[in-house]
């Protein structure tokens, strides 16, 4: 290089390092969902402790200018340039953002089975108990766009396997890989009404009329959790929200907080996930009170978070609906707030939770 | 620090060149000595003494070689006996006793010592100035600074190429600075860091996926064995191109210490092309002293056992490096006895040396014995694994364009067609952006936080 082609590299490198030096510190990655180090305290215990070296690292790297562009260039190259299928473990097929599940971990399908066992034996001797699983996305999209996914139908084997007490209610054929959001792990609840349907007439309720509900879109892009993570280029969803008078009159108490509030937590749309508008996000413990019921039935759902988006659309004739997430609440201190009394019972959870049980307590 | 870490290249490496370019030329050297020790010290504060004792000692030797003929064999014995002591210590003692455990049966304790890292490399060096020193080939350094320098200098300190004091002793009293050497370095620094971030950390994941595979079979065994011979290489000369650049960048010419070695034709060629610095100096300091090839053909034999022994168990203390360097000894010895191998097909010898190669890097990355004999088994059909599977067809085509790019990577080619381009005049102007690009490319690898350390920072 001539002198004065060597000079620009050195400036622009100098520029941008000089940035990193001097760039004020973020609180937290939109895009990620997820707090930003901070630059570490120096002491000579820490630095003699190598805690500091580690800490500013992460600092260097979660704090560096123009971050989330750089995290895109990277995902394009990787994918454009070198040819990688997935980038980070995620893969983009027809502009939907899929993570690939791959291998099936049977041990933790075993520990959740191991769960809800547990909670069998304990409580639900005299309940009606039945189980369903949601297939992600990988499930319809995976193979056609030639990556791998776990092996669902050994999944699903062992599932019914492990749970000889409950009633498999099949979800697969009430849904398409169109069901779910671009950018996020979710299903769609506008998309639901088949689903909702299905686990219906398993527990022998009424099902959902898509003509009884009004479907209102969120004025807010969702960028769900994909987005963040790949980093590619994917335009944002838009969430809606399957409204009628009996769910706008229906109250959810929320055991942790001892509040009362509605099944969509309108609050929720300033909050990073806008998906937590759906019953107010990860709750260990709810219950929602339908007073325009057809019947006195009640409806307890252990269920992750693919439930907060489906139960609404289970209410027509349970006039209670409990929600359970074992995700963060031990179930050993269920019989403190719960009474278990010939319920229906379902336990709704999705193959991500499955493969990936450790968060079950 | 690693070179291709954010700290380094943001933070480190900025700072170092301004205060190196704006102090005067006297200061230059203690510069380079601060900035290399905390450089050493920002991963290992603790092991700084023995980096310090460790340049006290060899200094403090190199003067007294120097000013004493009558003592100099003594003096010269005393740095060798504390630098393979050192190295003996840190790096060799648990392996010994775990292995006289595992003969006699008794339960010596282990040292479980932290391996300083660089020890390997940083004590090759001192060991030939001390030698060369004895042997009259350079003159002592009495320059304190400019010796602890030479030991502690960042750009090469702790994964080569081993530097010996006699390449650079000149330019630790007067290098000459200048925009060319700058612009030369910053090029070979960042062609270094796109190997090595964009081809050997992407080859690294291939490897893990192949290693951590639920679903193996023979294919992936040899995709694992030709991603780790392909991603060695690129990681270990991906550092040296940056270690040669920093060197130059600061006034400094360090050997080169790769020619790319998977062209070979006869493993006796693919060792001088593969890490040279080593090669050259086992040749300079064991080989030829223990009499080298001018001696009886017993006596020969032993001296490649012993030397080639040795550069396995320099890479690591386990016995597959042993087996390792063991079995480019037989390979040598078999070139040769069996001079008719030279007259084989350019195409015959290129594919043995490549077999042989790919094969003894399976050795050298099993984590023992038996898990290297299961390797083999994978590889050639011997362990009950399926022919291909699903998963390996899925990472065979994820990955098939970056092998493609690391093997045409491994020839000239890419040189030769850079080299083309940058007479061209747009070549010669987009030059710079390319540069840039390539920096910007692997920062992006870099703040998406998929590094690896280097591959030779074990050694």
């Amino acid at each position: 290089m001539k002198k004065h082609q060597t000079i620009f590299v050195l400036v622009l490198w100098g520029t941008l390092a000089l940035w990193a030096w001097v760039v004020p510190s973020r609180q937290i990655s939109e895009a990620e969902r997820r707090p930003l180090a901070q630059k570490p305290a120096f002491s000579v215990q820490t630095l003699l402790s190598g805690k500091f070296r580690e800490d500013f690292e992460s600092y260097s790297l979660d704090q560096f200018p123009l971050r989330q562009s750089f995290r895109s260039v990277k995902s394009l190259f990787h994918t454009g340039v070198l040819g990688q299928k997935d980038n980070n473990g995620i893969y983009l097929t027809n502009g939907t953002a899929v993570k690939q599940e791959y291998p099936l971990n049977r041990d933790s399908v075993n520990h959740a089975l191991g769960r809800f066992q547990w909670i069998y034996d304990q409580y639900l001797q005299e309940d009606r108990c039945f189980y369903a699983i949601v297939p992600d996305k990988g499930y319809y999209l995976a193979e056609e766009s030639g990556h791998l996914a776990m092996d669902y139908d050994a999944l699903y084997v062992q599932v019914a396997a492990g749970l000889p007490w409950a009633e498999e209610i099949d979800l697969r054929p009430a849904l398409t890989g169109q069901d779910y959001y671009r950018t996020d792990t979710h299903w769609r609840q506008e998309a639901l009404i088949p689903a909702a349907t299905a686990l219906c007439k398993g527990l022998g309720v009424t099902a959902p009329k898509a003509e009884d509900y009004r479907r209102t879109p969120v004025d807010r892009p969702f960028y769900g959790v994909y987005y963040g993570q790949a980093a590619l280029p994917m335009e944002p969803d838009t969430l809606y929200l399957m409204e009628n008078d009996t769910l706008s009159q229906c109250t959810v108490f929320d055991y942790e907080t001892g509040k009362t509030g509605s099944v969509y937590d309108m609050t929720k749309l300033d909050s990073r996930d806008l998906y937590d508008v759906y019953l107010s996000g990860a709750k260990a413990l709810l219950t929602i009170e339908n007073p325009n019921a057809g019947t006195e039935r009640e409806l307890v759902i252990f269920r992750d978070s693919f439930g907060s988006s489906i139960a609404p659309l289970l209410l027509t004739d349970y006039a209670k609906v409990t929600l359970v997430d074992i995700r963060y609440v031990q179930p050993e201190l269920l019989e403190q707030y719960l009474d278990f009394h010939g319920q229906d019972v379902l336990f709704l959870y999705s193959t991500l939770v499955l493969s990936s049980s450790a968060a079950l307590k | 620090m690693i070179f291709s870490s954010i700290p380094f290249l943001y933070y480190f490496l900025p700072a170092v060149l301004a205060v190196y370019f704006l102090t005067p030329r006297r200061g230059k050297n203690a510069v380079l000595l601060l900035a290399s020790l905390a450089f050493y010290g920002w991963g290992e504060p603790k092991l700084l003494l023995l980096m310090v004792f460790t340049i006290a000692v060899f200094y403090l030797c190199g003067l007294a070689i120097g000013r004493s003929e009558a003592h100099k064999k003594a003096w010269l014995l005393l740095s060798v006996a504390v630098g393979v002591g050192l190295l003996g210590l840190f790096k060799y003692a648990d392996f010994f006793l775990t292995s006289v455990n595992a003969v006699t049966g008794l339960r010596l304790p282990l040292l479980k010592l932290a391996l300083p890292v660089g020890i390997s490399f940083y004590t090759f060096q001192c060991l030939s100035y001390t030698v060369d020193v004895y042997r009259g080939t350079v003159p002592p350094q009495k320059n304190l600074i400019a010796f602890g320098a030479y030991v502690a200098l960042f750009p090469q300190l702790i994964a080569g190429p081993i530097v010996r004091y006699s390449d650079v002793a000149k330019e630790l009293d007067g290098r000459i600075h200048s925009w060319e050497n700058v612009g030369l370095g910053l090029r070979r620094f960042v062609i270094g860091l796109g190997k090595k971030v964009i081809l050997a950390d992407n080859l690294a994941m291939l490897v893990k996926l192949c290693r951590d595979s639920g679903s193996p079979s023979v294919a992936f065994a040899w995709l694992y064995a030709i991603a780790f011979t392909l991603n060695i290489y690129f990681d270990f000369s991906g550092y040296s191109d940056m270690a040669i650049g920093l060197g130059r960048i600061f006034g400094f010419h360090f050997p080169e210490n790769f020619d790319y070695p998977y062209l070979s034709k006869s493993v006796t060629e693919f060792w001088r092309r593969w890490h040279k610095s080593l090669g050259s100096w086992f040749r300079d300091y064991v080989y030829i002293p223990m009499g080298g090839n001018r001696v009886s053909k017993a006596k020969w034999v032993r001296n490649i056992l012993i030397v080639w022994m040795l550069t396995g168990l320099w890479h690591g203390a386990a016995w597959n490096f042993v087996l390792w360097g063991l079995m480019f000894a037989a390979l040598l010895l078999m070139e040769k006895a069996l001079p008719g191998l030279q007259k084989l097909p350019s195409a015959v010898r290129h594919g043995y040396v490549l077999l042989a190669v790919i094969l003894s890097f399976v050795l050298f990355n099993a984590e023992s014995l038996p898990q290297a004999g299961s390797d083999f088994a994978a590889l050639f059909g011997c362990a009950g694994l399926p022919l291909f599977t699903k998963e390996t067809g899925y990472y065979l085509r994820s990955y098939a364009p970056l092998l493609v790019l690391s093997c045409l990577g491994a020839t000239p080619l890419v040189k030769t067609a850079a080299q083309k381009l940058g007479a061209t005049r747009a070549g010669s102007l987009l030059e710079p952006v390319f540069w840039l690009g390539l920096l910007l490319i692997c920062t992006a690898y870099l703040v998406d936080g998929s590094f690896s350390p280097f591959l030779y920072f074990r050694f």
